[in-house]
């Protein structure tokens, strides 16, 4: 008996409909996702070519009946949804039932399927859409489709494919992140020379990630896990005198459950800075999917901890109820959206932003020294892991002193350069070792900074859990360069960017003192007259109330022209001109809707920042000692608002290893 | 060159100079005394390009010339040597050879022609100012100076002559130190304003503070400021830029007075501010009938709160200030009785002391509100 029908025709009008097939990647995409619909446990993946010969997919799923075998390469015909409003409710990966045609019209193909129930299995076999043969067969229980010549039959699209190594980490990209969302399943990838990914199946999403990116990425990641009940949330609530009758008409018609959002995953220290968001993944689902507004979440929730043009490693799995996430956005299925949009935003945002805050990572030397975008080419997209870039390292700004340190002393410790590696183009590495069952990728693919061996690299002490911040038992020693602040506890050799450390305390007690509406604000002598430009005017109007709640008194002085009264006490009154010029130009080059907070927010980062000691100011020790107490005391002690980090820690064992002591 | 000079005439001049000498310069000959030797008398000249310091004392001039020493090594030598005479001989390729008793260094110093030509202090146009004055009103306006510069302040305070009276006014934008003292005779200026860059002002404090000279000698070119004070010439690149409108800001119209003993409500104000935000320090100012309160309180420290008794009799007003602000005056109007005068908690308060010795001048200050 059949499970496949071919959709109506106007169910299928309703399909967001377009290109499936544009890379040997997305090919394989659509064969993981049936697989996994299929319900399999056991997926392997074969290439060759990059895919342009041979893309293979064996998987131990539910497999098709000889009918469902043939019915399957019909346009609009899928077993997973019948009616216009199935739509509302994907429960399963696939629903357009456009996959497989798509993919046969474009290449040989080779289907052999055996379903669980069937005494026998089958095997078809297309090539350009047409069915070359249909025949009977003894096959293993599941599904087996070998997909050849991928576009042999559109040379035009043939020549758009990027080179074969290139097409190959994008395939491997597809499988990781599938990997990575089922832990409880075997995942193999392999090209003709290569075993890509091993992995059996593991007990937990961090050993998955153990397993496929290594220790290393594995360390830089916090969990974070949150849920929270869809009851009624976003929707208007009802005025309290009309909030009896509803309860009692809900009794009536019995109440349905909500259902409610869950949340769980994984996300870097602030540390771990990628120069795109390509080490992003967020699943609906069980979907991979990009989208803008959980995107725009996570940057949320790593403002004023990591520099804006930098984007964290995340892995994200989103679950809701099936209605609360429309799928039939896209062709691609690659977008979603959410019935709840800014309830979504809102709790991504606040759950991420609380695993951080909680976690206090502190930047390690090291760390720091490759995390830094600009002091690492490695990172860069495309750039080849070269194991003499590691020590590069561009130091200074404010100082005005900028030297291109090749060998940083701390480096002391050599790394053994990755020696055995294929240098992919972009930044996907394979061990050349298929004997190790897990490759390791490089920068791109995710996670891990740098192509780095586990075994040299020193394990970071583990933060004790325990309540006293380690911050606060630093003793400083004294000043490098009258801006750096060097301090030692237990724990080794810290290094403390004064300005920075400065600006993170100053920065949450303006946030603090604006929420309990108890700014303290200066009186200036003779107002301060500025003049605006048209589009400096209009960002001032839209910042102008939240500038009030900051301490400032501000008056308009005829047209384009406004005057200043009050200011932020921290302020000295020759910091203010340049800092409203600042925030009003700010605001001007920002196209995305700032919600006030966001306002409030950069306003006192801005703040914190012109008021904050400078560098190159000799502080007495009594002042630093002051400094690193108040450092302690805030919550994110460890990167200033604009994302910088404020601390580098040394570890003792980081020394010793330096000294070769141990 | 060669010359014997006295180590106390030596090391007294050497110690005058010290402020202008550059210490992390990059311009190396900055770091270098110039030394010249004509007239029985030894030069001793150093500039940091801002300020440039000339001085002389009294030496046994036996062949004329002129040689660069580094300023700090020699000062932290000629401190150690005995005292005595010292003789200082320039030697060929810029060495010099000092020697004092047994003691005999050699040091290397840069070639003369490097060293920057001091502007020539103006033989027309100079006016005599006490030294007193000029000191007493230093110190009772630098400390308002702002050390940033900007538009709307600048890093110096303004002096203004008159025929009869001379001025100085500094600020930072946010409180204003102001001065006269009338029945002075300049009788060559009608209206002179000249701005003296806060480092000037330092320097000249120092120099006010270790002479006996009784007047300052004071001209001015285009470019530069020249005070002479005995045998010492201060010479200050000008600020350019326009001192604010100071005037408009005087308050006229302050109704609500109090008179306080300084030392009691400076150490009011000092028990008080323990309590109050680290950076800006503030505390409020209650004025009632009984006298004034000055309390504060902070999240993370507590709250605290100090009475002086005083006779009050307008109505009550509660002023928020920066407790740092009101503390610079009180140090600065130095004893005696303190008059605080103002109208209400958003215009300017001002300070200003009461009946001490130094009534020839009219010292006041005001200080902007805090909003806490
Ligand atoms: N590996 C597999 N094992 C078992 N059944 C499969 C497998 N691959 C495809 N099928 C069946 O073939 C049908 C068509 O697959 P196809 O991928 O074309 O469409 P779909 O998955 O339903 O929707 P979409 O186009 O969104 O992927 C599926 O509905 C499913 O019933
Ligand atoms: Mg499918």
């Amino acid at each position: 008996m059949g499970r496949i029908h071919v959709l109506s025709e106007n169910v299928a009008n309703k399909i967001a409909a377009g290109e499936v097939v544009e890379r040997p990647a997305s090919v394989v995409k659509e064969l993981l996702e049936n697989s996994l619909d299929a319900g399999a446990r056991r997926i392997r993946i074969n290439v060759e070519g990059g895919g342009r010969k041979l893309i293979q997919i064996i998987d131990d799923g539910c497999g098709m009946s000889r009918d469902d075998a043939l019915l399957a390469f019909e346009r609009h015909a899928t077993s997973k949804i019948r009616t216009a409003e199935d739509l509302l409710n994907v429960g399963t990966l696939g629903f357009r039932g456009e996959a497989l045609p798509s993919i046969a019209s474009v290449s040989r193909l080779r289907l052999e399927t055996h379903a669980t129930e069937e005494a026998s299995g089958s095997v078809v076999e297309i090539a350009g859409g047409k069915i070359v043969r249909v025949e009977e067969a003894g096959l293993p229980f599941g599904t087996s489709i070998a997909v050849r010549d991928l576009f042999f039959n559109i040379p035009a699209r043939r020549k758009f494919l990027k080179a074969e190594s290139t097409e190959l980490s994008h395939i491997a990209s597809v499988v990781t992140n599938y990997a990575l969302a089922h832990p409880e399943m075997h995942f193999e990838l392999h090209s003709a020379v290569n075993a890509i990914i091993v992995a059996p199946p593991v007990a937990s999403h961090s050993e998955r990630i153990y397993q496929i990116v290594g220790k290393e990425t594995l360390d830089a990641l916090l969990p974070i896990a949150a849920q929270i009940a869809l009851d009624r949330t976003g929707l208007p609530q009802p005025p309290p005198w009309s909030r009896k009758y509803e309860d009692e008409e809900e009794e009536d018609t019995g109440p349905t459950d909500p259902g409610e959002l869950r949340l769980h995953g994984f996300v870097s220290k602030p540390e771990v800075q990628k120069l795109n968001r390509n080490s992003i993944f967020v699943f609906v689902n069980g979907r991979l999917v990009r989208d803008r507004l959980v995107q725009h979440a996570i940057t949320e929730a790593y403002r004023n901890i990591i520099p804006p043009t930098v984007f964290p490693v995340v892995l994200l799995f989103l679950e809701m109820p099936t209605a609360e996430v429309d799928v039939n956005v896209h062709p691609s299925k690659t977008e979603v959206r959410f019935r709840q949009q800014s309830f979504l935003h809102n709790f991504v945002r606040d759950s991420i932003r609380a695993a951080l805050m909680k976690a206090r990572p502190i930047p390690q030397f090291v760390a720091e020294m490759r995390a830094n975008p600009t002091a690492s080419p490695s990172l860069t997209p495309g750039a080849k892991m070269k194991s003499d870039e590691r020590a590069e390292t561009t130091v200074v700004d404010e100082l005005g002193v900028t030297q291109a340190n090749q060998e940083f002393a701390l480096h002391a410790q050599s790394i053994p350069a990755f020696t055995q590696s294929l240098g992919f183009q972009d930044g996907f590495s394979v061990e050349a070792n298929a004997a190790i069952p897990v490759a390791r990728f490089g920068p791109q693919t995710f996670g891990s900074h740098v192509a780095e061996d586990n075994c040299s690299t020193p394990i970071p002490e583990e933060l004790a859990p325990d309540d006293t911040p380690v911050l606060a038992t630093l003793k400083p020693l004294g000043q490098v360069r009258d801006s750096f602040i060097l301090a030692v506890n237990h724990e080794g050799l810290w290094i403390i960017d004064q300005h920075v450390a400065h600006e993170r305390v100053l920065f949450e007690r303006v946030l603090r003192q604006r929420q309990t509406e108890k700014v303290e604000a200066q009186r200036l002598l003779m107002p301060l007259v500025i003049e605006l430009t048209p589009s400096q005017q209009a960002a001032y109007i839209e910042i102008s109330d939240e500038l009030v709640r900051n301490g400032f008194e501000v008056e308009p002085f005829g047209t384009r022209t406004i005057a200043i009264k009050t200011a932020p006490a921290a302020l000295e009154s020759t910091q203010i001109e340049h800092l409203v010029h600042e925030l009003l130009e700010e605001f001007d080059r920002e196209e995305q809707l700032l919600n006030m907070e966001m306002i409030g927010v950069r306003i006192a980062a801005s703040i914190a920042c012109h008021a904050a000691i400078k560098v190159n100011t000799p502080l007495e020790s009594s002042k630093m000692e002051w400094l690193l107490k108040e450092l302690a005391k805030t919550q994110s002690p460890m990167s200033c608002p604009h994302g910088r980090p404020v601390v580098l820690r040394y570890s003792l064992k980081d020394i010793q290893k330096a000294f070769k002591r141990i | 060159m060669e010359i014997t000079v006295s180590k106390f005439d030596l090391l007294k001049e050497l110690t005058a100079t010290q402020g202008v000498v550059e210490r992390k310069t990059t311009i190396p000959i900055l770091s270098h005394f110039l030394f010249e030797a004509a007239d029985d008398k030894l030069s001793i000249t150093a500039t940091d390009l801002d300020l440039g310091l000339r001085t002389s004392c009294p030496a046994k001039v036996k062949k004329e010339g002129a040689c660069t020493i580094p300023a700090r090594k020699l000062y932290d030598y000629v401190k150690l040597l005995p005292d005595g005479d010292i003789s200082i001989k320039a030697l060929e390729n810029h060495w010099v050879n000092i020697r004092s008793g047994r003691s005999n260094t050699k040091m290397v110093g840069m070639a003369r022609s490097n060293f920057p030509a001091l502007p020539v202090f103006p033989t027309a146009g100079v006016i005599k100012i006490p030294a007193a004055v000029l000191r007493t009103m230093i110190a009772k306006t630098i400390f308002a100076i702002s050390s940033e510069e900007s538009r709307y302040t600048l890093n110096g305070a303004l002096m203004v002559l008159k025929p009869e009276s001379i001025t100085m006014v500094a600020t930072d934008g946010h409180r204003l130190a102001h001065i006269e003292k009338a029945h002075e005779a300049f009788p060559d200026v009608s209206d002179m304003r000249t701005l003296v860059p806060k480092k000037a002002m330092a320097e000249l404090n120092t120099l006010l503070n270790s002479t006996e000279a009784d007047v300052v000698e004071f001209a001015k070119d285009e470019s530069t400021l020249f005070f002479r004070i005995g045998g010492r010439v201060l010479t200050s690149r000008q600020l350019t830029g326009q001192f604010p409108n100071f005037e408009a800001v005087l308050p006229r119209d302050n109704n609500k007075f109090v008179t306080v003993r300084c030392e009691d409500i400076s150490s009011a104000i000092q028990r008080v501010a323990q309590f109050a935000d680290e950076r800006s320090g503030a505390i409020k100012l209650k004025l009632d009938k009984g006298g004034i309160t000055v309390s504060s309180s902070s999240a993370e420290t507590g709250e605290s709160e100090d009475q002086i008794e005083a006779t009050y009799a307008a109505d009550p007003v509660v002023i928020g200030f920066n407790s740092q602000y009101l503390l610079d005056f009180l140090k600065a109007a130095t004893g005696g009785e303190v008059r605080f005068e103002f109208k209400d908690a958003q215009s300017a308060g001002q300070l200003r002391p009461e009946g001490n010795g130094d009534a020839e001048f009219k010292y006041r200050y005001i200080v902007m509100p805090m909003r806490i």
